[in-house]
């Protein structure tokens, strides 16, 4: 349902991606290893527009993006970023709830205001996700009333309200205290086991290896390896591969 | 509140300890240090125009006017030099009396309330009150025909005094001598009524205005002097009966085309000496019969401050916006407007706004010009607040709005501007504050506000200090629970919560 055809983005002068393929199934759980600044986070955002690229093509269900002027982006390039956007749910490292609203207000502005959603259907909804997620007692609490686990899992359930088609999930436990790790993994997972269609950039070796069908590595812009887990864990086929996991894997 | 009184007790004390302080009269003879240091030190207003004193056009280094030749005149008689010490009109008598300068010489008018602060000398002019009008005016003919007409004058004049007296007239306060007369060419005036000079030298050589009536109430121009000065009022007295006898007088107020029979009597009151002007003391007006006015003033203050403020946010917000987040050349026409309100003073603004428009059609009223002048004046710093609190909003928040499929103009709405806000909210507030000041700058277009109402009681009744206190209080009670409002609103829309 993802469709990434021969991707290239530049910094100014650097050559980031030189012309990047890949192809994600519904359902599956794709998930992008590789060192910092490797490009996992920027293809992900890429997928949903929030950097442009140069050249190439991404089509999510059928919509299509294409390099886009980044300058001076059309009306109607700026409505197919949209229009991908509701597609893909994306969660972010710094969580991003937005502090001036509740828990409730939070999950509940963009389907209101974006999908019309009525609102007593919305808060419906919204407890629901909440429940799922464990903290409906937190519905009418501020963000920084919550710990970092509990608002990366409502930053999750403020995506999911929009009823996204695949989620992309941008390194979503790096920023956590190591003992709230599990509870948002664990969020995740039940996820990936109801059929979600999933992109995650990850840190997370062992979950990495639990959850995938796909393992990308992403090295200095370049995909130098694809495979499932078992592949690329126990035998990669590339020495930067290598050399990457038994830094990691230590 | 008790808080509130406490605050203002002690502000009261510190003034009058300052007011005590403050040396009023000094001991040792006028006369004296004026011969020991060579020169005579006469206050007066070099802003208040023509023919008193003023700039030569030609070498505006240079000082000109009658008032220049007669004390030079007089310093000559003392065996002196003259030197033009620079003060605002309205305050030349307190400035007299805290000692600044030796003399007053300036168009002061001998009223019985400034012969109860200072001594006069003789009189060295008689003036008269001129009423003009518009070229084709055909209705007003001289003073009775006021009622109902907006009419101009100055600050403090006598003119001011007649005008009120009449009941029923519009009366309109300026600062300035040219302004009325530009007014009242423009038609925003029915007609001015001010003293002959100041008519001779502004409105008879304007085509577009004329004399109407015979000049109204004869009054004396004296030199002020202080109290206790009594030989230096003799001495002065003497030179002026010289120079009036020896028609030295004369020849300087025909140079300035200000002779006229009327100015005869000063023969007649130099001989009798004392019966030119009614002494009768005049009883001191309780402080409570000027709090109609103050109110008043006060009242238009808040008027002034309140609307242009809520111009200036509105503004803000969409220059802000235009500035952010659209592309040239709105963008950088919100950048020049900033950059350009901020970098040129208020004050000239509001003249361009108020004088220069009518040059290319555009004439506005007082209080329009003044809401404008000021609301616009301050869109720009609300707008850079504004700015500084987007700016101040973490980008990952359009991010997440975004991603959840916002539009951008959606993001802003909701997510960027209720954040940026509450930042922006502690300055704007501050900018509030500081407008409710600002406003008594809108005086130079004849608005009469709070500040105005202050020096325009002040100048007339010299009763600087107990009105003064009472203003500042008026100003105080009206900014003070704004910062109360202020800090509970911030309390209340504070983005953490904790």
């Amino acid at each position: 349902m993802i469709k990434v055809k021969n991707l290239h983005k530049y910094y100014g002068d650097y050559h980031l991606f030189k012309g990047i393929n890949l192809n994600i199934q519904k359902g599956e759980v794709v998930v992008f290893i590789g060192p910092s600044g490797s490009g996992k986070s920027t293809f992900l955002r890429c997928i949903n527009g929030l950097e442009y690229f140069q050249e190439g093509e991404i089509a999510v269900n059928d919509i299509e993006l294409h390099s886009i002027n980044r300058l001076r982006p059309s009306k109607e390039d700026l409505e197919t970023i949209r229009k991908v956007r509701l597609k893909v749910g994306m969660v972010f490292q710094q969580f991003n709830l937005f502090p001036h609203m509740t828990v409730m207000e939070n999950i509940i502005e963009a389907p209101t205001r974006v999908l019309n959603i009525n609102k007593s259907e919305a808060v419906e909804n919204a407890l629901s996700l909440l429940r799922r997620i464990n903290i409906e007692k937190k519905a009418n609490s501020y963000p920084d009333e919550l710990s970092g686990g509990e608002q990366q899992r409502v930053a999750i359930a403020r995506a999911l309200a929009m009823k996204p088609a695949a989620m992309l999930f941008d390194e979503p436990t790096s920023s956590l205290d190591p003992e709230m790790v599990g509870e948002v993994l664990s969020v995740i997972k039940d996820l990936v086991e109801e059929g979600m269609t999933t992109l995650i950039a990850t840190h997370e070796m062992g979950f990495a290896k639990e959850v995938a069908d796909r393992v990308v590595v992403f090295d200095k812009g370049d995909i130098i390896e694809i495979g499932t887990p078992e592949e690329i864990f126990t035998s990669p086929k590339t020495e930067r591969t290598k050399t990457f996991l038994s830094r990691v894997l230590k | 509140m008790k808080k509130f009184l406490k605050i203002f007790s002690f502000i009261i004390c510190l003034s009058a300890l300052f007011y005590w302080i403050i040396p009023s009269q000094s001991n040792s003879s006028t006369i004296e240090k004026i011969k020991k240091r060579g020169y005579l030190l006469w206050g007066s207003d070099t802003e208040g125009g023509a023919p008193y004193v003023f700039p030569d056009p030609k070498d505006p280094s240079k000082l000109i006017g009658f008032e220049v030749d007669l004390s030079e005149a007089i310093a000559r008689e003392l065996g002196v030099k003259a030197k033009q010490a620079q003060n605002a009109w309205d305050s030349l008598i307190p400035a007299l009396k805290r000692g600044d300068f030796d003399i007053v010489m300036n168009g002061i008018e001998i009223t019985p309330q400034r012969q109860a602060e200072v001594l006069f000398s003789l009189p060295y002019y008689i003036y008269t009150e001129q009423l003009v009008v518009r070229k084709e005016e055909t209705e007003i003919k001289n003073i009775n025909d006021l009622k109902g007409k907006k009419v101009g004058t100055l600050s403090g004049a006598v003119a001011q005094d007649i005008l009120t007296n009449l009941g029923g007239v519009d009366v309109r306060i300026y600062s300035g001598q040219v302004e009325p007369y530009e007014d009242l060419a423009l038609g925003r005036l029915d007609a001015v009524l001010l003293d002959l000079p100041i008519a001779a030298y502004y409105a008879k050589p304007n085509p577009k205005l004329k004399y109407t009536g015979n000049p109204v109430g004869e009054g004396f121009y004296g030199i002020a002097i202080r109290k206790g000065d009594d030989e230096l009022k003799k001495k002065i007295d003497e030179i002026l009966i010289k120079l009036l006898k020896s028609g030295e007088i004369k020849k300087i107020y025909e140079k300035w085309d200000m002779w006229n029979e009327t100015q005869e009597k000063l023969f007649k009151v130099a001989k009798k000496s004392k019966d030119y002007v009614t002494l009768e003391e005049t009883k001191k007006a309780p402080i409570y019969t000027f709090f109609p006015n103050l109110l008043k003033g006060a009242g238009i203050t808040i008027l002034i401050s309140v609307s242009s403020m809520a111009l200036a946010i509105v503004l803000g917000l969409i220059i802000t916006i235009l500035r952010l987040y659209s592309r040239p050349p709105f963008s950088t026409a919100a950048t020049a407007y900033i950059e350009i309100y901020r970098g040129t003073p208020l004050l000239i603004q509001l003249y361009i706004l108020y004088y220069g428009l009518p040059n290319i059609g555009i004439s506005l009223s007082p209080l329009l010009a003044a809401f404008i002048g000021l609301g616009m004046n301050y869109a720009a710093y609300e707008a850079e607040l504004y700015r500084a609190g987007i700016n101040a909003v973490p980008k990952g928040q359009m991010e997440a709005a975004l991603s959840l499929g916002m539009t951008q103009s959606l993001a802003i709405k909701r997510i960027i501007m209720p954040q940026a806000v509450r930042i922006a909210l502690p300055g704007v507030t501050n900018d509030f504050i500081a407008l409710f000041k600002d406003s008594s700058l809108v005086s130079v277009i004849a608005m009469v506000e709070l500040t105005k109402t202050y020096s325009i009681l002040a100048a007339t009744t010299l009763r600087f200090f107990e009105l003064g206190l009472i203003v500042a209080f008026l100003y105080f009670a009206m900014s003070y629970p704004l910062s109360l409002l202020a800090r509970k609103l911030e309390e209340r829309l504070r983005v953490s919560k904790k």
